[in-house]
């Protein structure tokens, strides 16, 4: 039964940026229909991961597999289908509408110009995410809150089954961040696999579902008992003094001050 | 929109009454139509023939031309904008213009080619060459690609200079000439042989154009959402640079077009170039043909047109720029 819920899974995966080894010898199972969040610190290679498996980066060494299907198999329209990609903050040049940054998403189903049923995608995923208000508004004038939902529509209009999110929130104010996290939990309970890599432990011990730590080059898949929550095991990780309080069933983490 | 698509209707009637001939003046043009609808007799039968001839040999394929290779340049810039996702990109970028005035310049010094393929063909060659030198590991850097358009503009400029330098003063004041853009060489074989680069260029960029969308709003987001952004900028920068290097070769430098008129065009219907692409072309056919029609008649003698881009063409757009949100302030 285990295997059928496995969204991704990652064997041996080895990644160097020239003679700088990032992941080595790395193993993970993602599974589907939850929010996975990656932790690590600055520079672990957590972002290097999601960009491996949404396809950005080449990946000689080692598998990734979906569903059973190798990643390097697969041509853009394929994994289109499959993966929608987030990537951090970003610039837009020319003052295009709401709507057709969203149309965009289709493009790996469409030929030349979009159809009908492409439009009526792009108006779903816009719905979808609460920002039917804005469709005709002109991208670049938005706020960084509302420009992150409206790539999210984006990349929903493309019918992805699994989401690949790359810090999602870290250009977002406080309660845009929680608003944005609630969305991408409801999306989950729609079926959709989930994987974000977030800077913030306690978004993500909130929101998470599953957690994977990057650490040495290796992806560390806390065991069932092991709580990630840990003040133990996040000093592990993040090399740092740090508090862990309990709450809701996990806990909230804070860095030790000297006052404290 | 619909009112932009049919401008070019009046302006092209209008401007096959203008011109310097005394002969074929406004009340002629209208008696030869007349006789040509009406089958009237004709009051002056050599009269008519003189009509005739300036209208169909040098003014309509003039009238075409000057269509054909505005639109070429408008359509090529805002293609070439898109994916470069740089509004102050122009089809001369990648040393096209440099190249075509030495390809020019070469042919009327020494003669051993027609001065429109040889410039065409160094116009190509210079592209080529920035975009060779800027690919690698099989990847196309946008910086790298601009980069390599700088220096091969600087050699093939160098070069222009050392071929002006050998030349006799009377060559030099043809290359000289071309290179200020002007179209008052115009003819049906001219445009014979510039209509299919230009075309074929255009009607690419045309196919592409709701892909230009999608390439401007960055390589990651197209290559996620199942788009080969390598391949398909290589599409867009091969169909532009057919048509634009057409449009060189037959009319010289007209400066700043290519980058002036897909602002315009974006400022009257915004950026989505699935209306930008034909908009580009017929507008930016339309307004060099009226910009030509100026350079025929405002002055005694003909003023290259491109001399008249330039100076009309920059206040105007620093007038837009201060007055409008062109949208990349930010």
């Amino acid at each position: 039964m285990g295997k059928l819920n496995m969204a991704i899974s990652v064997e041996n995966l080895t990644f160097s940026y020239g003679k700088n080894t990032v992941l080595q010898n790395a193993y993970a199972e993602i599974e589907s229909g939850k929010l996975t969040v990656i932790l690590g610190k600055n520079g672990s290679g957590k972002s290097t991961l999601l960009r491996i498996i949404a396809g950005l980066l080449p990946y000689q060494h080692g598998k990734i597999a979906v569903s059973g299907k190798e990643l390097n198999t697969m041509n853009l329209s394929q994994r289109s289908k499959l993966f929608g990609f987030l990537g951090q903050k970003h610039k837009a040049i020319f003052p295009f509408t709401v709507e057709q940054v969203v149309l965009t998403g289709r493009a790996g189903q469409v030929s030349f110009t979009p159809k009908k049923t492409d439009m009526e995608r792009a108006a779903n995923a816009i719905e979808k995410v609460n920002i039917s208000h804005l469709r005709g508004r002109i991208y670049t004038e938005l706020s960084g809150g509302e420009q992150q939902l409206v790539m999210i529509a984006r990349v929903l209009a493309q019918e992805p089954k699994i989401l690949l999110l790359d810090e999602p929130t870290t250009h977002l104010d406080f309660c845009n961040q929680a608003k944005l996290l609630s969305l991408i939990k409801e999306l989950t309970t729609q079926s959709l696999t989930v994987v974000a890599v977030l800077h913030d432990p306690n978004i993500a011990f909130l929101y998470g579902d599953d957690f994977l730590f990057v650490k040495d080059g290796a992806i560390e898949h806390p065991a069932v008992h092991t709580k990630p929550w840990s003040a133990d095991y996040l000093k592990s990780v993040y090399d740092y003094e740090l508090l862990s309080i309990p709450y809701a069933e996990r806990a909230l983490i804070v860095p030790e001050t000297k006052h404290s | 929109m619909v009112l932009l698509c049919l401008f070019p209707i009046p302006v092209l009637l209008v401007s096959c009454f203008i011109g310097p001939s005394e002969l074929a003046s406004s009340k002629s043009i209208f008696e030869y139509f007349r006789h040509l609808l009406f089958n009237t007799d004709a009051e002056n039968a050599t009269n008519l023939l003189t009509v005739q001839s300036i209208l169909i040999d040098v003014r309509l394929p003039r009238i075409i031309l000057a269509f054909l290779v505005g639109g070429a340049l408008s359509v090529s810039g805002s293609s070439l904008q898109a994916i470069f996702r740089n509004p102050l990109v122009s089809p001369y970028i990648l040393g096209l213009s440099s190249g075509a005035a030495f390809g020019a310049a070469l042919a009327l010094a020494w003669a051993f080619l027609p001065v429109q393929l040889s410039a065409f063909i160094f116009g190509l060659v210079a592209v080529a060459l920035s975009y060779v030198a800027a690919i690698k590991h099989k990847n196309l850097s946008i910086v790298s690609l601009i980069l390599s358009g700088v220096i091969v503009t600087g050699i093939f400029t160098a070069l222009l200079t050392v071929v002006q330098y050998l030349s006799d003063p009377f060559k030099l004041q043809s290359i000289v000439h071309w290179t200020m853009g002007n179209l008052h060489n115009a003819s049906w074989k001219l445009l014979n042989a510039s209509y299919i680069p230009i075309l074929l260029g255009v009607i690419v960029l045309y196919l592409m154009r709701w892909r230009l969308n999608v390439l401007a709003l960055g390589d990651e987001e197209a290559r996620t959402s199942g788009v080969n952004p390598v391949r398909e900028k290589i599409i867009v920068l091969i169909a532009a640079t057919l048509a634009s290097s057409a449009a060189v070769s037959v009319a010289g430098i007209i400066g700043l077009y290519g980058l002036i008129v897909p602002h315009m065009v974006r400022m009257m219907i915004g950026p989505d170039n699935r209306q930008g692409t034909i908009i580009n072309f017929l507008f930016g056919g339309t307004f060099l043909l009226i910009i030509d029609d100026f350079s025929r008649t405002i002055a005694g003698f003909e003023i290259p047109i491109g001399v008249i881009t330039m100076l009309i063409g920059a206040p105007f757009f620093l007038y837009l720029m201060k007055k409008t949100n062109i949208g990349w302030e930010n």
